[in-house]
């Protein structure tokens, strides 16, 4: 019995050792992603609470902790409390088999990147279920926009996956990063990268892709009738997504925590700077593409998703496979 | 003791799910215990060993078939009074489905397959390997015919559905994009006191 409380501590421990930097970088998130946009448009971006305006987010969170939370009187009570709830869990729970380095994960299992599609393909329920339980004009659309959208680029994204598990032999997301010691899988994969970080770019309901909470048609999306905290876990969870993301992309193609080449200097340093280095630097890419493009319309964002990603997608995959099997590389 | 603890679990939660599908009021609410059903028919997967399998029906059926009857489910303005009268009318064909798919269960595992032989077969090796092994060269028959069912059955849908309008605007996406501003705008001087000629 207390080797079974010890392993529960020990369990415990590391999911908050996963959860709680997660949170906080999210916060951190928020607010460079204010300051890159202020970079961008020559603006200073918040410099107020805290040295360089760092708390500014914390802040937020404890103003919209305060706020009232409002309860649309025609609404499904229950489905609209709950909607946000699972947002943010499921952004959190992918976190379960995301490897920081070569040891430190939550649960080692051999499906794990299966899991994590499977569980960035869930994240639609909070939006669709939100926008369907707030009774409401903006919210429904912006569910139904998400619903497409989502679907749409999940096909491209499990096509590019795998692209990757044909090079790895293997579903478990540790082989994966080890199977790029030598050679990260952004190089002869490029193509597939640049589509997996647009694809993750929609799935995330980032700009140019933020059609289920376009403010210049929907006012703001599935989350119009959401106040307060239940707004918050919205903010939160898409944040959150995003790391997610992030972390994922670094570890199908930019090498986890492996180091740019496996000389001296560079692979002393632990592996997990090397990760979050990785992640920042994709998550600068995410704000940059913000700031940058504008956003698009519905049915160019239905053709970009099924009339060029999908065709390419599959070729590639045909065109992989058949190279590693014509010089014998395949993997086991 | 823990596997079959959870075992009945996920089992009782399973039934009690799927019982709400049919007896929600609001099809929506059927809709969500029908993914909750998915879920806990993913955990019981994965208490075999069979997770490959497992996941991939949770990815399939909660992450794209359930979302897409959501999608359509949500848009429907159903009275639910017509609803509950209908129900009884299809009894009789559900019956006969449900006595159809038991007969299948009991002769998969009375007659078909001991219980041993399925766990070994299941525990031998790693299970995503063990489906690639014999997907596309054992199985390589049954495996195209679905998908061409599959594919007949979307076909079907769009011919059934789709409706062929010629005197709709259509966007061509190759114009639009190979057009210059030149296509599109021209300088016009115009002599004062003339106004521009419609050529």
């Amino acid at each position: 019995m207390t080797s079974l409380s010890f392993e529960l501590t020990i369990g415990i421990l590391k999911i908050f050792s996963f959860v709680v930097p997660v949170l906080v970088s999210v916060a951190l998130l928020v607010y460079l992603e204010r300051k890159v946009l202020g970079a961008v448009q020559l603006r200073k971006g918040p410099n107020v609470v805290g040295p360089f305006g760092i708390l500014q987010s914390f802040a937020d969170v404890l103003k919209l902790l305060t706020k009232e939370n409002l309860l649309p009187s025609s609404s499904n009570k229950f489905l609209f409390i709950f909607a946000p709830m699972l947002t943010l869990i499921l952004s959190l729970i992918a976190w379960a088999v995301i490897p920081i380095s070569s040891t430190y994960v939550i649960a080692n299992i051999n499906i794990g990147i299966l899991y994590l599609f499977a569980v960035s393909s869930f994240g639609v329920y909070g939006v669709i279920i939100a926008g369907w339980a707030s009774n409401s004009k903006y919210p429904f659309l912006g569910a139904l926009r998400s619903a497409a959208q989502m679907i749409s680029y999940e096909v491209s994204i499990g096509f590019v996956i795998i692209t990757v598990l044909i090079c790895v032999g293997s579903l478990n997301l540790i082989d994966i990063v080890e199977s790029q010691k030598n050679m990260w899988f952004a190089i002869p994969l490029l193509p597939m990268f640049v589509i997996f970080i647009i694809s993750a770019l929609a799935e995330t309901n980032r700009l140019p892709f933020d059609l289920p909470e376009d403010e210049a048609t929907l006012v703001a999306g599935f989350f119009t009738e959401y106040s307060s905290i239940s707004f918050g876990l919205f903010f939160l969870a898409e944040y959150a997504n995003m790391i997610l993301m992030s972390s994922l992309t670094v570890i199908l193609f930019l090498g986890g925590w492996y180091p740019p080449i496996d000389i001296f200097p560079l692979n002393a340093i632990p592996g997990i700077f090397w990760f979050v280095i990785k992640v920042f630097l994709i998550l600068f890419v995410f704000l940059w593409v913000r700031a940058t493009f504008p956003r698009y319309r519905y049915d160019q964002l239905m053709r970009l998703g099924w009339k060029v990603f999908l065709p390419f997608t599959l070729i590639w995959v045909v065109i992989t496979s058949a190279f590693l099997f014509y010089f014998g590389l395949l993997p086991n | 003791m823990f596997l079959v603890g959870s075992f009945f679990l996920f089992a009782a939660f399973l039934i009690t799910t799927c019982i709400f599908v049919i007896f929600s009021k609001n099809p929506v609410n059927s809709v969500l215990f029908l993914v909750l059903a998915f879920l806990n028919s993913t955990f019981l997967f994965i208490l075999i060993g069979a997770e490959f399998v497992g996941i991939i029906l949770a990815i399939v059926y909660i992450g794209a078939v359930a979302i897409l009857f959501l999608f359509v489910v949500m848009m429907l303005d159903i009275q639910i009074t017509t609803l509950m009268f209908n129900i009884k009318r299809y009894i009789p064909l559900a019956l006969l489905f449900a006595g159809i798919i038991l007969a299948e269960i009991i002769y998969l595992t009375v007659f078909k397959t001991s219980k041993d032989n399925l766990d070994t077969f299941i525990r031998s090796k790693n299970n995503t390997e063990q489906i690639g092994d014999v997907l596309y060269t054992e199985y390589f028959i049954d495996f195209q015919l679905s998908g061409i069912v599959l594919l007949l059955a979307m076909i079907g849908a769009i011919v059934l559905t789709h409706v062929y309008r010629p005197t709709i605007k259509r966007q061509n996406i190759e114009n639009q994009n190979s057009t210059t501003a030149e296509d599109r705008v021209k300088l016009v001087k115009i002599k004062s006191g003339e106004g521009i000629k419609d050529d």
